[in-house]
C-alpha cells in the first residue's frame, strides 16, 4: 500500500468508528443537556445493545448472512426491537437510580451512574461469560471497489462501511428533526435551558426527561447493533471504553450540543484510527484521554464554543 | 485514653496472636484490607473533606507502588535501577512522588469544577496504567534512526518482580505475615493520626469550606487553588505509603492492579462508610474487604454445598465471586439512594422550622447588641496604628462592567472615607451587586480603578482582597451549611492564621496558641452578634435572622477595615431590622469600621448612612448625604417613587 492508500483506508476506518461514537455521544449530550448528569452507564447500554440485538437475531432464527429479502424485513425489525429494548432499559435506569436524586447534590447521581455501569457490565459478564462473543456475520460483506466497480485497489471498502453511514446519518437527521421541529423536541430544548421555567410554562418535565432517556437509549441500541454487525465481536467491558471515547466526543463538541456531539464523534473516530496507524494502538487510549483533559481544562464548552440554542 | 479506646488498641494488638492460636490464618487478608483502608482514607481527604470527586485515585496507588518497585527491586531492567534502595527510604520517596503527581493532576482543578473534574481524574487514572504498560518497551524511531531501542522503564505488562522487602534485624518479614500486619498497622495509625489533626485544623476547615461553597470560601479569605491542590497532594501522599507497602508485601506489581475498578472500589469504601468521617471510612473499607475476601467465597462454597445436597446442579456451580462488581455497583446505588451520608456519616438533621410563636421568636432571636460585648481584640485592631489616615479608604473611579451587550456598570465612581457608612441604593438590576462583585474580585472590571488604602485591587483574587481588609456578606445568605456556627466564624479567621501543613500536624506551641486565640475570637464574635449559645449548631439549622448575623460575624472574623453588606435586612422582621441597624452603627462608632451597604429598607439606609450613592441601569445618578438624596428629583423618578417625599415628611416628624 502506498502512503495515501493507507491514509484513505484509515480515514474510512475512522469514519465508521466515528459514526458509532457519534450515536453514543448523542445520548451523553442529550442527557447532560437536560439534567446535567454524566450518564456513566450509557456506554454499557450501548454494550448491552450489541448483546440484545444478538439475542433478537437468535430469537428470529438468524444465524448466518441475511438474504436480500431479509435485509429489508428482518434487519429493520431487529433495529426497531433493539432500539426499543435499550430505550426502555435506559428509562428504567433513570427511574430507578437517577430520578430519586433529582434534588440531591450533583455528584450523587454521578456516583449511582457509576454503580449502574458496574451492574450492567456484570450482568453482561454473567450472561455471556468473560470471553469475547462471536457475533454472526449477518450483514453481507461485499468488496465494493473490486466486485462492483472492478477497480483493483489496495483500499478496502465494503457494504458494511456503507451500512454504518447509511444507518447513522438518517438516525441523526431524524433526531435533529425531532428536536428542532416537533412540540416534544421544543419541550426538550426548553427543559434543557431552564427546568423550572419550563415546568412553570406547563411542560411536563419528568415526561420530557423520560423522553430524553428513551431517545438516548434507542440511539445507543442502534449503535450496539451496528457495532456488532460491523466487527462481529463483542465483550462485556467494551461499553466502558466506547463510552469514554463517546463522552470525549460529546465534550469535544461542547456537551449539550447535538451537532457538536456528532462532529466530535467523527473527530474521535478519525483520531483513534490515525493514532492506531501512525503512533501505536497501545497509546491511542492515552491520546484520547489527554485530549479529553485538555479540552475540559482549556475549552470546557467544547471546540464549537457555547451554542446554548442547540443545547438539549 | 478512654476505656473503650484502650480496649480497641488491645484488641488490634492482640488480634494476630489470637488468630495464630486459633489457626484462622486471616492475618494476611486483614493486612491487605488495611492497605486498602489506608488508600480509602487518603481518598477521603479529596472526596470527603474537600468535596472533589476523584475517579482516578488508583493512579496514585500505582505511582506509590511503582516508586517502591523500581527503586527497591534487584532486577536489572534499565540503567535507572539495579541497585535496590532500602524500603525505609523508598516509602518516603514514594509518598513524595505521589504527592508531586497529586499536584500535577490537581492543577487542572484551578479551572474545572464538579463532574468535569471527576472526568479529568478518571482520564489520568486511565492514562497512568496505559503509560506503565507501554513504558516497558520503548522504541523511538525517527526515519530509520533509533535513539532509544527497547528500553524497559517499568517492566511493562509483566510488571516488576521481585520487589525488595523491608529489613529490620531479627524480624522475619520473609516468612511471617504478623510483622507485616504490625508494619501496616503502625503506618496506618500514624497516617490516621495525621489525618485527624489535619481535619481539626485551619486546613481542614478550609477544605470543608471549599466543599460547602467555593465562592463563599473565596470571599471569606480561603484560597481555593492552594487549598484544593493541598487536598490532592496530601491525599496522594498517603496513597504513596499504601502503594509502596503494597508492592513490598506482594513482592510483585503488575499494571492490572491499578485499573479503574480499584478507584471505584476505594470510592465505594468512602461512600459506604460516610465521606468525611474517618471512623466511617475505616468501617466501610473493612466491610468491603471482608465482603470481597470472605463473604463472597464463603457464601459460594455454602451455596455449592446446598446445591450438591439438594441435587440442583445450577446451585452447585455458582460462583458468587464473579458477582463482586455487581455487588459493588449495587452498593453504590443503594447507599446513595437510601443513606447518602454513609453508614457512619453524621445524620444531617432537618432544617429547623421557624417558630410560629412570634413573641417567643422575637424575644429570642434578636438580642440587642451591646457596646460591652464588642470583642476587645477587635477594638485593638481598629485603633489607628499611627500611619497617616488616607482621605479615602476605598476609591473607585470610572468602573465599567458589561455582560455581553448588557452594561451592568458604566463609569461608576464611589469614595468611602475611613469609618464612614455609605449606602448604595437603586432599583433592581441597577448594578449594585455587580458593583460588590467587582470590588470583591469575583468579577473583573472592563475598565476603571479600584484602590483600597491607596493600593489597587484590580486583578486580585477574592481571597487576596479579603486579606487586604475587605469583607462581605451575600444577598442570598451563603454560609457553610454543614459546618457549625463556630467553624463558620473560624473560617473567617483563616487568612489571619499562618499554620502550614506540618504545623497543623505536629502542632508546635505557636500553632496551638494561634488556634486557641482564633477560637477565643470566634466565640467573642458569636457572643457579640447574639449567637453565643448556638456555636455547636450546624449553620443550616439556624433561624433565618441568626444566619444573617452569623454571616456578619464570619465577615468580622476576617478582621476587615471595610465591610460590604448586601441587603443585610432582607427578610428580617422590624425588630430584627432595628437590632441590625444598631449593630452596624455600633461597628462604625466603636471600631471605626467603614461600611458599604446595599439596602432596600429606606429607614435603615437613610438612618445610618453618611452618604448615599444611587445607581440606575449601571449609571450613578446621584451622590450625596441622605437628606439631599431624598429630595433629588432624579432619584425620586428612578427609584423612590413620587409618593416618597410625602412619606419622608411623615416619618420626619
Amino acid at each position: 500500500m502506498t502512503w495515501w492508500e493507507v491514509l484513505v483506508q484509515q480515514t474510512i476506518n475512522g469514519l465508521t468508528r466515528g459514526a458509532v461514537f457519534a450515536l453514543i455521544a448523542l445520548g451523553y449530550t442529550m442527557v447532560y443537556g437536560i439534567i446535567e448528569l454524566i450518564n456513566f452507564a450509557h456506554g454499557d447500554v450501548f454494550m448491552l445493545g450489541l448483546f440484545i440485538s444478538l439475542a433478537w437475531f437468535t430469537l428470529l432464527g438468524v444465524t448466518r448472512t441475511l438474504t436480500a429479502w431479509q435485509l429489508v424485513t428482518v434487519l429493520p425489525l431487529v433495529f426497531v426491537l433493539t432500539m426499543l429494548s435499550t430505550a426502555v432499559l435506559n428509562v428504567a435506569i433513570d427511574r430507578a437510580a437517577y430520578r430519586p436524586l433529582r434534588r440531591s447534590p450533583r455528584l450523587a447521581p454521578l456516583i449511582t451512574a457509576i454503580g449502574v455501569s458496574f451492574m450492567l457490565e456484570n450482568v453482561a459478564l454473567l450472561w455471556k461469560g468473560p470471553a469475547p462473543i462471536a457475533y454472526p456475520d449477518v450483514f453481507p460483506s461485499v468488496d465494493i471497489l473490486r466486485d462492483w466497480f472492478g477497480v483493483d485497489s489496495a483500499i478496502f471498502v465494503t457494504t458494511k462501511d456503507v451500512l454504518v453511514v447509511a444507518a447513522t446519518v438518517p438516525l441523526m437527521l431524524a433526531l435533529q428533526w425531532f428536536v428542532t421541529r416537533t412540540t416534544w423536541g421544543k419541550a426538550m430544548r426548553a427543559t434543557a435551558q431552564d427546568r423550572e421555567t419550563a415546568a412553570a410554562m406547563g411542560i411536563n418535565v419528568e415526561r420530557t426527561i423520560v423522553l430524553t432517556f428513551f431517545l438516548g437509549g434507542a440511539l445507543a441500541g442502534a449503535a450496539g447493533l451496528i457495532q456488532g454487525m460491523y466487527y462481529n465481536i463483542g465483550q462485556w467491558w467494551m461499553g466502558y471504553q466506547a463510552g469514554l471515547r463517546a463522552f470525549t466526543a460529546a465534550v469535544l463538541g461542547g456537551i449539550g450540543n447535538m451537532p457538536g456531539a456528532a462532529l466530535g464523534g467523527l473527530f474521535i473516530g478519525f483520531l483513534s484510527a490515525w493514532s492506531d496507524q501512525y503512533i501505536s494502538a497501545r497509546w491511542t487510549n492515552a491520546l484520547v484521554f489527554s485530549i479529553l483533559i485538555l479540552v475540559l481544562v482549556f475549552r470546557p464548552h467544547g471546540l464549537l464554543g457555547e451554542r446554548t440554542a442547540d443545547k438539549v | 485514653m478512654s476505656a473503650r479506646r484502650t480496649l480497641l488498641v488491645a484488641a488490634v494488638v492482640a488480634y494476630p496472636f489470637v488468630d495464630r492460636a486459633l489457626g484462622l490464618q486471616t492475618v494476611h487478608a486483614v493486612s491487605d484490607g488495611m492497605i486498602y483502608v489506608l488508600l480509602a482514607l487518603g481518598l477521603n481527604i479529596v472526596v470527603g473533606y474537600a468535596g472533589l470527586l476523584d475517579l482516578g485515585y488508583a493512579a496514585f496507588f500505582a505511582i506509590g507502588a511503582y516508586a517502591m518497585g523500581l527503586l527497591n527491586s534487584p532486577v536489572v531492567g534499565s540503567p535507572l535501577y539495579g541497585h535496590p534502595w532500602s524500603f525505609w527510604l523508598c516509602i518516603w520517596v514514594a509518598a513524595a512522588v505521589s504527592a508531586l503527581l497529586g499536584l500535577v493532576i490537581g492543577a487542572p482543578t484551578l479551572r474545572v469544577r464538579g463532574d468535569y473534574l471527576a472526568i479529568i481524574t478518571l482520564g489520568f487514572g486511565e492514562i497512568i496504567p496505559v503509560a506503565i504498560r507501554n513504558l516497558g518497551d520503548i522504541t523511538i524511531e525517527i526515519g530509520g534512526w533509533r535513539p532509544i531501542e527497547r528500553l524497559n522503564l517499568t517492566g511493562g505488562e509483566n510488571g516488576v518482580n521481585p520487589v525488595g522487602r523491608p529489613y529490620l534485624p531479627g524480624v522475619p518479614f520473609e516468612t511471617d505475615p504478623v510483622p507485616w500486619y504490625f508494619l501496616i498497622l503502625v503506618i496506618g495509625a500514624l497516617s490516621l493520626w495525621a489525618m485527624s489533626r489535619l481535619r481539626d485544623s485551619r486546613l481542614g476547615r478550609a477544605w470543608m469550606a471549599i466543599r460547602e461553597d467555593e465562592t463563599a470560601a473565596d470571599c471569606t479569605g480561603v484560597n481555593p487553588i492552594s487549598t484544593k491542590l493541598l487536598a490532592f497532594a496530601l491525599g496522594a501522599w498517603f496513597s504513596g505509603f499504601a502503594g509502596s507497602v503494597y508492592a513490598a508485601k506482594l513482592q510483585a506489581i503488575t499494571p492490572g492492579a491499578f485499573e479503574f475498578q480499584v478507584s471505584i472500589m476505594l470510592l465505594c469504601m468512602v461512600v459506604l462508610g460516610g465521606a468525611g468521617s474517618l471512623g466511617g471510612v475505616i468501617l466501610g473499607g473493612m466491610l468491603i474487604t471482608l465482603f470481597d475476601r470472605v463473604v463472597l467465597t464463603q457464601t459460594t462454597s455454602f451455596v455449592r454445598a446446598v446445591g450438591r445436597a439438594t441435587g440442583f446442579p445450577a446451585l452447585a456451580a455458582v460462583d458468587l465471586t464473579l458477582w463482586r462488581w455487581f455487588f459493588f455497583g449495587l452498593g453504590l446505588v443503594v447507599v446513595m439512594l437510601v443513606r447518602p451520608q454513609g453508614l457512619a456519616g453524621r445524620r444531617v438533621g432537618p432544617v429547623a422550622v421557624p417558630d410560629d410563636d412570634d413573641e417567643v421568636a422575637l424575644a429570642d432571636a434578636a438580642p440587642a447588641p451591646r457596646v460591652e460585648a464588642i470583642p476587645a481584640w477587635l477594638r485593638e485592631r481598629a485603633r489607628p496604628d499611627g500611619a497617616p489616615t488616607p482621605a479615602a479608604l476605598l476609591e473607585v473611579r470610572g468602573l465599567s462592567k458589561a455582560f455581553g451587550g448588557v452594561v451592568a456598570l458604566s463609569e461608576v465612581g464611589l469614595v468611602i472615607p475611613p469609618g464612614a457608612i455609605v449606602g448604595l441604593i437603586g432599583p433592581n438590576g441597577a448594578g449594585k451587586t455587580t458593583f460588590f462583585n467587582v470590588v470583591t474580585g469575583l468579577l473583573r472590571p472592563d475598565t476603571g480603578r479600584i484602590a483600597f488604602a491607596g493600593a489597587s485591587l484590580v486583578g486580585l483574587r477574592p481571597n487576596a482582597i479579603v486579606a487586604r481588609g475587605i469583607a462581605r456578606t451575600f444577598q442570598s445568605i451563603r454560609l457553610f451549611p454543614q459546618l457549625t456556627a463556630l467553624d463558620n466564624v473560624l473560617v473567617g479567621q483563616h487568612c489571619r492564621l499562618t499554620a502550614g501543613v506540618a504545623g497543623n500536624v505536629f502542632r508546635p506551641p505557636a500553632v496551638v496558641a494561634e488556634e486557641r486565640r482564633a477560637r477565643e475570637r470566634a466565640r467573642d464574635l458569636l457572643a457579640f452578634v447574639g449567637l453565643g449559645t448556638k456555636e455547636a449548631e450546624a449553620a443550616r439549622n439556624l433561624a433565618y435572622g441568626d444566619q444573617r448575623r452569623l454571616e456578619i460575624a464570619r465577615a468580622l472574623a476576617t478582621e476587615p477595615r471595610l465591610l460590604l453588606l448586601d441587603e443585610p435586612s432582607a427578610g428580617m422582621n422590624p425588630r430584627e431590622t432595628e437590632t441590625l441597624t444598631e449593630l452596624i452603627g455600633l461597628l462604625r462608632r466603636e471600631l471605626g469600621l467603614a461600611v458599604l451597604l446595599i439596602e432596600h429598607h429606606m429607614e435603615v439606609v437613610m438612618g445610618i448612612s453618611d452618604r448615599i450613592t444611587v445607581l440606575d441601569h449601571g449609571v450613578r445618578i446621584a451622590e450625596g448625604p441622605p437628606r439631599e438624596i431624598q429630595r433629588d428629583p432624579t432619584v425620586i423618578e428612578a427609584y423612590l417613587g413620587s409618593g416618597y417625599e410625602q412619606d419622608v415628611a411623615v416619618t420626619d416628624r
